[in-house]
């Protein structure tokens, strides 16, 4: 909860930080959108969509202190989008710990699919390709 | 079932390419638990520390504790592309083709590739810098996992490769440009550079954009508009003056430009150049407006929204 307010807080003056320039000037954000210019409620959504990123994050055992940090350094489009497909984008990680849990079945099948070339699941292994 | 993807074996691409081989000497890193999205820009970073006057603006603590999702085991493209940005390098997202990544690694730029180790049903991702290739031997080299340079088999590769849509990302000092890159995407990547907080290396990228599309309309006007936000005005008018040679009625430029021309004091001038900005768009008409409001007020009022 602390975290939340933090980071809104933080969002906030970045968002106004942003915002000095002088009203008429057009952005280079034009370039890239259908609607040409941001609406303050364009505005709004993302910024609502900076809180969730922060909150999906804490409750990833994320280190409360990088989420500020983290949520920072994505763009609008990124933020929306960790928000809108966190439970289906594809997390590179380690192989090992993930196999652990795996079944004798599922470890064999994808030793001979390695040793096929198929995948590539063990450092071991060598195909015969 | 196990082996429907062994179909008959189709003509490799890697004979496509003008050069035979290709060998980046990209330094290597132990991976660390979980951490291969950190490693690899670790990696990618050191090999351009050591090959370029980039310096890296992270440590390695930082490169960890800002990609790892704990509960998730790993890092998305999201926050490995995020952290490579805070660590001073431009990302550019690659075309989906095996032919855009050999071109990269041709013009040594190594490449950061998405993998599934295992299937869509048991899905094990996993990040590799790849750091050349042999087109003799038909392998690709990558650092995977704890293997330095293991070449692998360029069939296995694609099909491991293809399980992630064939992601890949070259991460380049801001002065470098992707081999394969689009005026549009490149522009895009280096405008995230500046969204996210780094407008000087933004701007150096925008220069180095121009060097390759000097006439490109989008480079020259987010150039303009970066030197505007840096207060940097005599540069700034430079360039909309020059995207203004290109396209004398770009209305977001007349408008920039007028705006500027008021604020440096050139209130006659402003205004020559502000009635000659028109628009169909409803939006963009309004700003036109407000600024020739602006102007006919003495340009003497500090704006604020």
């Amino acid at each position: 909860m602390n975290i939340s307010k933090l980071i809104l807080s933080f969002i906030l003056s970045i968002t106004l930080f942003t915002q000095t320039s002088w009203a008429q000037i057009a952005s280079t954000e034009a370039l890239f959108k259908q609607t040409e210019i941001l609406s303050s409620k364009d505005r709004i959504i993302q910024f609502a969509a900076r809180q969730d990123v922060a909150k999906i994050l804490e409750q990833m055992d994320v280190e409360p202190k990088m989420i500020k940090d983290r949520v920072a350094a994505m763009t609008d489009e990124e933020a929306s989008r960790f928000v809108n497909e966190i439970d289906t984008l594809p997390a590179g990680g380690d192989v090992l710990g993930t196999l652990v849990g795996a079944a004798v079945f599922i470890f064999v099948v994808l030793l001979i699919t390695d040793i096929l070339g198929l995948t590539k699941v063990f450092d071991f292994t060598r195909s015969v390709r | 079932m196990i082996l429907s993807g062994c179909g008959p074996k189709e003509p490799l691409v890697l004979s496509t390419q003008r050069v035979t081989s290709s060998s980046i000497s990209v330094p290597f890193v132990t991976p660390r638990s979980d951490l291969c999205a950190a490693t690899s820009i670790e990696m990618i970073s050191s090999y351009w520390h050591a090959t370029t006057s980039y310096t890296p603006r992270l440590s390695q603590e930082e490169l960890d504790a800002r990609t790892l999702i704990p509960a998730k085991g790993g890092t998305l493209q999201i926050e490995l592309m995020a952290t490579a940005r805070a660590n001073g390098l431009l990302a550019y997202t690659l075309a989906p083709t095996l032919d855009a990544l050999l071109h990269e690694l041709e013009k040594q730029h190594p490449v950061i590739v998405l993998l599934n180790r295992g299937y869509s049903w048991y899905p094990l991702w996993h990040y590799a810098p790849v750091t050349g290739y042999n087109k003799k031997d038909q392998t690709i080299l990558m650092h995977f996992s704890d293997r330095p340079n293991e070449a692998m088999n360029v069939a296995t590769f694609k099909r491991l490769w293809e399980r992630s849509g064939n992601w890949g990302v070259v991460l380049l000092p801001p002065g470098y440009l992707p081999a394969t890159a689009s005026s549009k995407a490149f522009l895009r990547s280096a405008y995230d550079l500046e969204k996210t907080g780094m407008r000087d290396n933004a701007i150096i990228a925008y220069r180095s954009a121009l060097q390759r599309w000097p006439k490109d309309i989008d480079i020259l006007f987010a150039l303009a508009n970066a030197y505007y936000h840096s207060n940097k005005f005599t540069a700034a008018e430079k360039y909309y003056r020059k995207l203004l040679s290109i396209e004398p009625l770009h209305p977001l430029a007349l408008n920039n430009l007028s705006d500027l021309l008021c604020r440096t004091g050139r209130r006659k001038q402003a205004m020559a150049i502000i009635k000659k900005a028109v628009s169909n768009n409803s939006e963009i008409q309004s700003i036109i407006n407000a600024t020739q409001k602006e102007i006919l007020g003495g340009c003497t009022l500090q704006r604020t929204h």
